[in-house]
């Protein structure tokens, strides 16, 4: 756009007349008042809109191991997922409008304030989720036709293009948002939204550390949820040869959330970081102020994580040969994971009225203060990912049989390196106690280094160790007890909690701004309620979206039925040639 | 067939309401919207007192760092052996007594900084006057006398209407007459709403981030005093926008803070 001076002053004095900063409207909802219902319209569109942003990727990655691993089943798992796509699509552009409608009548002054300023990114919104919804049809309607040679390389390119849109759709909304928590430092309560500069709004403080964030987050909640229709379809199944594919499905969904979860961690410090860069009081507000016991929370469940992901490791052991070597480990991992919990979701720096502190004798907990403290956290975490690692190290060498003669070296090698970072993860962690706050907090880079470089080492030697290994036998695929299929469902509705929950940190820490000091919520809904009355919206609105999953998912197996009973010799491997294959598989 | 959906909604509800109950277990803390204050001349130190204990605990957020003794001193009990916060006030700050030291922190978080902590993070210009003074009342009344009365807001009012510049006695606008912080002084008086500054704002001015290279300190100040004699190059079309009365609203002090620092930007 050409500026000219003259120009500039017009718009300058056109914009101040029409500033709508000041006095934002409202209009009204019926019970549960208009701040539950876009609340509730929003998370749900969100919960879709990661579930469809997330599938995709790791669809993307199976069908090309299909390809350049010439395995069939990685294709036919890849075709699977963007057929739960393409049925949550539609669902996921129905709740968009619903919040674009709510917004529209419940919000005006702040939609008319927002379009103002984004509204050339609105219409490029809209071109990109119109790329991108062709792409997915070409993309899942093609699969049978491009199935082969160039035709299936073409295929997979609408794969990494359907990704391409998505991203860029999920890219332009997060700058909405994230504007509305870190305006730039120019814009004042009475600038005019036309005096603000576009790419100034939106490439805001907070825009890459959310996209980052909402990027791998969409990755784990995908994984999660193709593992809790796994778990189901296993449940669910009739013969042995869907069992086997659905346990097989599960486990996929299962590694998939729980590997991407162990990085979510160092997305989360960033936006942390970039939130305290931007305005300390609202870092401060977050971590230490009214929203201090979300993350007391947030342990808790991510703690259920850990223990549910790692019980279905363990369970799974029991369908592969040569795991019993193992089996005897499991409970000391156990009690790791436990002790890890529980210093994890120790509260320390809380809200305290003069009561409490007098009941405390003092700011801190006379024992809990101890454990509450960053040092101990850090420790504590950094132990329960190690630990988690070597479930999943466990688990992939348990049916194998080393070969190359530095086998017991290499493995020997392996354990120091555990032990050593295990070592430095707690040195760390108990000379904290002895320094300041500001060395106590660079402490925590060296522990997630030493994690991060014992994970890419110990790996590294594995696959070498594993090099020509033999098998002590196939994987009993479908031969997993029932129980083990709940903890999926656990993991499904513990991450959706979990994001909903973030999802009323991230947009709470505002307060009673619609966007950050510059448009005040005027509302009667202006105040952010406490956790207890958050809990209930967030579980509602799980309870919304896993029930139209379940209903979405049904539906789209009705399709799928026929198929299923008279499965086509050249696209479902039979048990036995997916046991001959699966064996490394894993 | 049903007897396995039936075991999945349990779990999946059961997951859910354990969620929910132990969200709901631990202490509910909501985030209030700061109350507008407004008080009569006959205004009593208990009315103040109350208002200000209200802000400070409640949407005020200050116990989020005021009362964990790491973050920032204990106000409510003792700090370093000096006592409650009313008790210390007047002591802390030689010439200053306790309601003038305990206003200036507010409006000027960098003024007083305790040995040890770092400078608090404190948006003076998110409250009112009437909220600021209700939390020096507050304060006071930690160990201390409550002396703040509805003069202090008055002569508030009236400097904040005339824009006059910070007097001695604390009773002086809260957010944007006191500083000497030449970015804050930047910010309160809008000048960013046409200079840009660190690469982002607005063009209808010149950009501050080199025009300590275009420009001296005296071109600067004259600028300041007097923006419409002379135009920057380039913005002649702007001659007359920039208000000219910061002759009058900025302190020597503040001014000079102001054209130190854009003449330092090459």
């Amino acid at each position: 756009m050409a500026l000219t001076p003259a120009g500039l002053l017009a718009q300058a004095a056109e914009a101040a007349s029409q500033s709508t900063v000041s006095i934002p409207s409202y209009g009204s909802f019926p019970a549960p008042g208009s701040r539950v219902a876009i609340w509730v319209a929003a998370q749900v569109h969100l919960f879709f809109a990661a579930f469809v942003l997330g599938v995709p990727m790791f669809a993307v990655v199976a069908e090309a191991i299909g390809i350049f691993g010439n395995d069939s089943k990685y294709d036919k798992l890849a075709k699977e997922f963007t057929r739960l796509l393409l049925v949550s699509y539609s669902a996921t552009a129905i709740w968009g409008a619903i919040l674009s409608f709510g917004l529209i009548t419940l919000y005006p002054g702040l939609w008319n304030y927002l379009a103002r300023i984004f509204a050339p990114s609105m219409w490029v919104y809209v071109g990109l989720f119109f790329f991108e919804s062709f792409t997915l049809y070409l993309y899942y309607y093609g699969w049978e036709r491009w199935h082969d040679g160039r035709a299936k390389l073409m295929h997979w390119s609408l794969g990494i293009l359907l990704n391409v849109w998505g991203t860029a759709v999920m890219f332009i909304a997060n700058s909405w948002l994230t504007f509305m928590m870190s305006p730039p430092a120019e814009v004042m309560p009475d600038t005019a939204p036309e005096m603000v500069r576009f790419w100034s709004a939106f490439a805001n403080a907070t825009w890459m550390p959310i996209n980052v964030h909402r990027m791998i987050a969409n990755v784990v909640f995908g994984g999660a949820i193709v593992g809790a229709y796994a778990a189901y379809r296993f449940l669910t199944s009739k013969t042995d040869e869907e069992r086997a594919h659905y346990d097989w499905m599960g486990y996929v969904g299962n590694m998939i959330a729980i590997g991407a979860l162990i990085v979510l961690p160092f997305a989360g410090y960033y936006l942390g970081r970039e939130i305290y860069e931007y305005n300390q009081q609202m870092g401060i507000t977050m971590m230490g102020g009214f929203m201090s016991w979300a993350w007391i929370i947030q342990a808790f469940l991510i703690g259920v994580l850990f223990l549910a992901g790692n019980y279905y490791l363990w369970v799974g052991m029991g369908r592969i040969p040569g795991a019993e070597r193992y089996m005897p480990y499991t409970k000391w991992m156990l009690v790791v994971l436990v002790l890890g919990v529980i210093v994890w979701a120790t509260p320390h720096t809380m809200i305290a009225n003069r009561d409490e502190l007098a009941a405390m004798g003092g700011t801190h907990h006379p024992f809990l203060g101890v454990l509450g403290v960053m040092s101990a956290k850090n420790t504590a975490v950094n132990l329960m990912i190690l630990t988690t690692f070597l479930s999943f190290l466990l688990y992939r060498r348990a049916n194998k049989r080393t070969v190359v003669p530095w086998a017991r070296t290499g493995t020997m090698i392996q354990t120091a390196i555990f032990v050593l970072a295990a070592a430095i993860v707690l040195f760390y962690g108990v000379y904290g106690y002895f320094v300041t706050a500001i060395v106590r907090i660079g402490f925590s880079v060296y522990q997630v280094l030493a994690v991060l470089a014992a994970i890419g080492g110990v790996v590294t030697l594995d696959i070498m160790i594993m090099r020509g290994a033999e098998s002590y036998g196939a994987i009993r695929w479908g031969q997993m007890p029932p129980r083990s299929q709940y903890a999926l469902f656990i993991l499904a509705v513990t991450f959706t909690w979990l994001m909903g929950l973030m999802g009323f940190v991230r947009s709470g820490i505002r307060q009673h701004w619609h966007i950050w000091e510059v448009m005040r919520d005027t509302s009667e809904f202006a105040a952010t309620p406490p956790l207890g009355y958050a809990a209930q919206v967030i579980s509602w609105c799980v309870v919304i979206f896993l029930g139209l999953v379940g209903f979405i998912f049904w539906v789209g197996s009705l399709a799928e039925k026929p198929i299923m009973s008279h499965p086509r010799q050249d696209s479902l491997p039979s048990t036995d040639s997916r046991l001959a294959s699966a064996p490394t598989g894993n | 067939m049903w007897q396995t959906n039936l075991k999945i909604l349990l779990v999946v509800l059961g997951t859910l309401g354990l969620y929910t109950w132990v969200a709901s277990a631990i202490p509910q803390v909501a985030s209030e919207v700061p109350e507008e204050l407004t008080f009569s001349d006959d205004v009593t130190a208990d009315d103040l007192v109350m208002a200000g204990e209200q802000l400070f605990t409640g949407a005020g957020t200050c116990t989020a760092c005021h009362g964990t003794g790491t973050r920032a001193p204990n106000l409510l009990t003792d700090h370093a052996g000096e006592g409650t916060i009313g008790q210390r006030c007047g002591t802390r700050v030689s010439g200053l007594d306790c309601k003038a030291y305990l206003q200036t922190s507010l409006a000027e978080p960098a003024a007083f900084v305790v040995e040890g902590f770092a400078e608090m993070v404190f948006q003076a210009r998110a409250f009112s006057d009437a909220q600021i003074w209700s939390l020096v009342a507050f304060m006071q009344s930690q160990g201390g006398e409550v002396t703040v009365t509805s003069d202090d807001m008055e002569r508030a009012d009236d400097a904040a209407a005339t824009s006059a510049p910070a007097e001695p006695s604390g009773g002086s606008p809260v957010a944007a007459s006191q500083t000497t912080d030449a970015r804050v002084l930047l910010q309160e008086n809008l000048c960013l709403g046409c200079h840009a500054i660190d690469g982002a704002g607005p063009p209808l001015g010149p950009n501050f981030d080199d025009i300590g290279g275009a420009r001296t300190a005296d071109q600067i100040r004259r600028g300041i005093l007097d923006p419409n004699v002379d135009a920057a190059p380039g913005f002649d079309a702007m001659l007359g926008m920039m208000p000219a009365t910061f002759g009058q609203s900025l302190s020597a002090i503040q001014l000079e803070a102001i054209v130190t620092f854009l003449a330092a930007r090459k």
